[in-house]
């Protein structure tokens, strides 16, 4: 391969991206993007918390009627109720819009529902009045025990923390999906922001007539290398341009976020990692990104303008992202039958294995079987890439006969 | 001792599938000459172009340029102007020249500096920050013909060099061609225009169906397709006769294609007898078009 031409193949399509205004706007959009949907989700979160507690402190007015006998009139009272003996009436009154909210606490709370009737306040206003019956219930359950904190921990119950062993070793348990979780959201945004580009490698060239002049400049090998190489330079520069705002907003919410780390578990911060799931998925995130670039490029070679290509795009990517339908599968019977072709097909390999090592419900076999088959099948596309386009990209206006271009057509013949 | 050729072609074969394209092609292009293939559309020009250049794998045969198969690395010294053309549409104008005169071998500085001169040459240079696809059709053609001899190529193949292009350009494209004559470059013309190739070219392949119809010199073909001719202003009535042909004829100018061996004199004498009152005449060759006619045919010119 000509080094000169690879570099300067490299230097050319880095630089003709990066310069252009649109790569920056779009790179930082998706930062930008996410830090507005956190803020709105913290934002909304304290208006919540804040109405919450305002309901809380907002009186209510109702009357109940108390078939349990459990209900202490005293706390009743205080939170602005009146018993009363005609629950029906007292409904009527609700209804009529004559009385605020009556409660109807049955004869057996753990078989029945305690009915509640109140003037409509909205969706989320309205919940004062079962707030109000369960927080009435429920110290009047604790007036009952007579010890406030057995009281508390029959309605809370207890904190549990479980700590799982394997080999000796103390697994990290749900906190170290996380690393792992993140090589597939890694794969997710290289698809979303690369996936277009990967298909324009040797697309551009047909589309716009270049094809002839470059083939006499330099081999496909080196064109397709060359594109691929900088594609991944400019993933690099859109990785750190969302990674900065992510990990400061990180750092941020690390003191929230926080878990804790199990013994013998390397940490990021406070997160707990699993060496050989971090190194397995970072693995596969490559080899998926190499396999998922290499069938862009053929598919590339193949049509015969990018709408075209765009059509069989979106089949590719929903191939590819139909496993997260089967998350659960993935995650709940890993080694059954769906997990294991999901796994071993190229096109939802990169999906489900990144999912089952996430979750730890990958072998380390099934983890070597599936790298060699995105491998395989990422060297194949390429491959075949770099052959339907020396002969098929000067098919500019038509579909490239693939069996033509690959010379088969000629040998039978 | 004798020098290898510039370009040469041995029992060249083509297929795509079922379809021979190419049919036992052998020809060859000296260096320092200016060769002109032809045909008509079809007729496999662009293909063997194309085989020539490595872009397709012959089924068969010998392509070799300076005595070897065609290397991307002989690009260097290699101007080439495809049939289909285009450049990278939505980067700058000095952006796209500098990148192929990269690929071409010449240091960025090198190949920035002469696209920032052909632009002044051409009256481009306020162009040179601005989108390709900004450009008109004719200044993008200007363009396209910088990219194709920047690196002052030793071998020019240009495949249907005017096709589409506009009168301005189809000058400024024959002025850049006979100055890389000069230089004592190679040329390959592909090509319909048989004005052009009267004009430059030394010698000519003519291909019909994948198969060489004529080659050699201009002279040499002329000559196998009816050989001399004779341009008459006369008065009177042209008689018949076994020494000539009336090839063209109207009120008082004829065109008489002679017969083997017959000469222009014999045939002169013989009209002056026959009481033809001639004004004037000279002798030419039949003209590629009429060569070009009667190898094609009608609807093979018009196409």
């Amino acid at each position: 391969m000509n080094r000169h031409n690879l570099g300067t193949v490299i230097s050319f399509e880095f630089r003709r991206t990066v310069l252009k205004p649109k790569f920056w706007l779009i790179s930082l959009a998706v930062p930008l993007l996410i830090a507005v949907v956190v803020a709105l989700i913290a934002i909304s979160g304290q208006t919540t918390a804040d109405r919450a507690q305002s309901q809380d402190q907002e009186a209510v007015t109702f009357t109940y009627t108390d078939a349990s006998g459990l209900i202490d009139p005293a706390t009743a009272t205080a939170a602005g109720g009146t018993l009363v003996t005609d629950g029906a009436t007292a409904r009527a009154a609700v209804v009529a819009g004559t009385s605020e909210c009556h409660i109807d606490y049955p004869s057996d709370p753990l078989s029945r529902p305690i009915q509640v009737s109140g003037q409509d306040l909205g969706l989320f206003d309205s919940e004062r009045y079962a707030a109000v019956a369960s927080s009435v219930f429920e110290e009047s359950i604790v007036h009952q025990i007579g010890n406030p904190r057995l009281a508390q921990l029959a309605v809370q119950g207890p904190d549990v923390q479980l700590v799982t062993f394997a080999d000796g070793v103390a697994t990290p348990g749900i906190a170290g999906v996380i690393v792992p979780a993140l090589f597939l959201v890694l794969f997710y945004l290289a698809v979303l922001m690369l996936g277009n580009q990967m298909l324009n490698v040797t697309l551009e060239e047909k589309e716009n007539r270049v094809t002839e002049m470059i083939l006499t400049t330099m081999n496909p090998t080196t064109l397709i290398v060359g594109k691929v190489i900088a594609l991944v330079l400019i993933g690099i520069v859109q990785g750190i341009v969302v990674a900065i705002p992510a990990g400061f907003a990180f750092s941020l919410l690390s003191g929230v976020m926080g878990a804790p780390a199990a013994a013998g578990t390397a940490t990021l911060g406070s997160l707990p990692i699993d060496p050989v799931r971090t190194i397995v998925g970072a693995l596969l995130f490559l080899f998926s990104f190499l396999m998922f670039t290499g069938l862009l490029v053929a598919i590339g070679a193949v049509m015969p303008s990018a709408k075209e290509a765009g059509n069989t795009f979106g089949v590719v990517i929903i191939a590819m992202f139909v496993p997260l339908y089967a998350a659960s599968l993935l995650v709940s019977d890993p080694h059954g039958v769906v997990s294991q072709v999901f796994t071993f097909f190229p096109l939802t390999a990169p999906v489900s294995a990144l999912v089952r090592n996430a979750t730890g419900g990958l072998y380390w076999w099934e983890a070597a079987l599936a790298l060699s088959v995105l491998a395989f099948f990422g060297w194949l596309f390429l491959t075949l890439g770099v052959r339907l386009f020396r002969t098929g990209s000067i098919s500019y206006a038509s579909r490239v006969n693939i069996a033509r271009a690959l010379g088969w057509g000629r040998r039978a013949s | 001792m004798t020098t290898t050729p510039t370009i040469e072609v041995r029992d060249f074969r083509m297929r795509f599938g079922d379809q021979v394209v190419i049919d036992d092609l052998s020809f060859e292009v000296h260096a320092g000459e200016t060769f002109g293939l032809l045909g008509s559309n079809g007729s496999g020009k662009t293909t063997t172009i194309r085989a020539l250049l490595g872009i397709y794998e012959p089924t068969a045969g010998s392509l070799l340029v300076e005595g070897r198969p065609f290397d991307p690395a002989l690009g260097s010294r290699l101007g080439y102007l495809p049939e289909e053309r285009g450049l990278y549409r939505k980067e700058s104008v000095l952006e796209v020249m500098t990148y192929f005169g990269r690929l071409k071998g010449l240091s960025h500085e090198a190949a920035s500096s002469w696209s920032k001169e052909y632009l002044r040459r051409v009256d481009l240079a306020d162009h040179a920050k601005v989108r390709l696809d900004k450009l008109s059709g004719g200044e993008q053609q200007k363009v396209q013909l910088g990219v194709t001899i920047m690196n002052a190529p030793s071998i020019l193949i240009l495949d249907e060099p005017t096709k589409g292009f506009d009168p301005v350009n189809r000058r400024l494209l024959m002025d850049l061609v006979d100055e890389q004559r000069a230089q004592g470059s190679t040329v390959v013309m592909v090509t319909h225009q048989m004005d052009e190739v009267e004009r430059l070219c030394d010698r000519i392949l003519l291909l019909k169906d994948g198969r060489a119809e004529a080659y050699g010199t201009l002279a040499q073909v002329q000559d196998s397709f009816g050989g001399r001719r004779m341009r008459l202003t006369f008065s009177g009535v042209l008689p018949a006769s076994p020494n000539y042909r009336v090839a063209v004829s109207e009120r008082n100018y004829a065109e008489l294609e002679l017969a083997d061996g017959v000469e222009a004199t014999t045939v002169v004498r013989e009209l002056l007898d026959a009481g033809v009152q001639l004004r004037g005449f000279e002798t030419a060759r039949v003209s590629l078009e009429e060569i070009f006619l009667k190898v094609y045919g009608e609807k093979a010119v018009a196409a």
